[in-house]
């Protein structure tokens, strides 16, 4: 694709955006020109990090830290952005967590964390953000397959991934009038070193056993680029949607990855 | 001393608020897992102390940390360190 740094002049903020797939994030909407500001939770010396290489694509880049899972910390961010920045044009609401339990092991203060944090804070960030695009912006949800699918022990990050999605429906006919389109985007497993971490925690796997009909697994590039379409004029009549970005591995049976030999070479004899 | 004692303290309740044991008994030989503090509950102090006094803490700094006493001592240095 051209690069027409499509975003030139616009405040981005990522939430989670220093690492894994926020930092793609990051990355690709600087690279189209976007002033980033990049929310990170624990992990100063990465945003830093972020933030640098972001600046290094002739863009502003400010760190904030704040954990999106506390309304108080959510409201300090969005004092922050609106006394340096004045307005923002794009959210995007990526900063995810999650306990690992099956639903019979699920405690409430468990539940209560994933879904403050996967769901919840796109409410409370949305609310914040939406009264700094006067004249319109741009709103993306980062969910996962996992909304939809039964995942061991992904229970509340899978529930929390539905309302996220269903959430992302309301705002987006909420905010329609005002010229915010807000979308999402659910993916398959997105080859980080989270995922690595998370299989390993479950006795998973390695990622490997993810592959797709295209024949690898998502990158956190592929979410950014999406993120990056929505964000652009171009994606101006699509709204509420979530967009899967899977390789085709929703639409295809566990294992099931299409080699030559399916492409139907005996029907196409003369 | 009083500051020392009151970053004890502090630290002291919010180790005991969030593993739901606020009578237990709290020494400088007590370890997380004599807590029994599981993951989350050590996501959520650092998160507390690391408001509490205004301070960040990376996850590698507390690998090696043994015990209460131990903790509060880093917890302390931290704040040292920040002037």
């Amino acid at each position: 694709m051209e690069n027409r740094k499509s975003l030139k002049g616009k405040i981005a903020l990522i939430t989670g955006g220093s690492h894994g797939i926020g930092r793609s994030i990051t990355l690709k909407l600087a690279a189209e020109g976007s002033d980033v500001i990049i929310n990170y939770f624990r992990k100063r010396d990465t945003a830093e990090s972020t933030a640098q290489e972001a600046r290094e694509k002739g863009v502003a880049a400010h760190i904030i830290k704040a954990n999106v899972g506390d309304p108080e910390k959510i409201d300090s961010m969005f004092n922050e952005i609106e006394a340096k920045f004045g307005r923002l044009d794009m959210l995007i609401n990526n900063a995810a967590s999650g306990v690992a339990r099956s639903a019979l092991e699920l405690d409430s203060r468990s539940w209560d964390w994933t879904m403050d944090i996967n769901a919840k804070a796109f409410l409370l960030c949305a609310q914040k953000a939406s009264k700094l695009m006067p004249n319109g912006g741009k709103m993306v949800s980062i969910s996962s397959l996992g909304s939809q699918m039964v995942i061991p022990n992904y229970t509340a990050v899978g529930v929390s991934k539905a309302a996220l999605e269903a959430l992302t429906r309301y705002l987006a006919i909420e905010l329609a009038p005002r010229g915010i389109s807000v979308n999402g985007i659910a993916s398959a497993a997105v080859e980080t070193e989270a995922l690595k971490i998370y299989t390993a925690s479950l006795g998973l796997p390695q990622p490997s056993w993810q592959t797709t009909p295209v024949g690898r697994m998502v990158q956190p590039e592929d979410i950014a680029n999406v993120v990056a379409f929505l964000c652009s004029d171009e994606a101006a009549m699509i709204r509420g949607q979530i967009i899967i970005v899977d390789g085709g591995r929703s639409l295809t049976p566990v294992g099931y990855t299409p080699t030559k030999s399916d492409q139907g070479g005996n029907l196409a004899e003369p | 001393m009083l500051v020392e004692e009151s970053v004890e303290e502090t630290i002291r309740q919010i180790v005991l608020k969030v593993v739901r044991k606020p009578d237990v008994d709290f020494t400088a030989t007590t370890k997380f897992k004599d807590l029994e503090a599981d993951s989350l509950d050590m996501v959520q102090i650092l998160v507390a102390v690391e408001d509490a006094f205004d301070i960040e803490i990376a996850d590698e700094e507390i690998k090696e940390i043994a015990n209460m006493g131990d903790f509060i001592a880093f917890i302390k240095r931290k704040i040292a360190d920040k002037g």
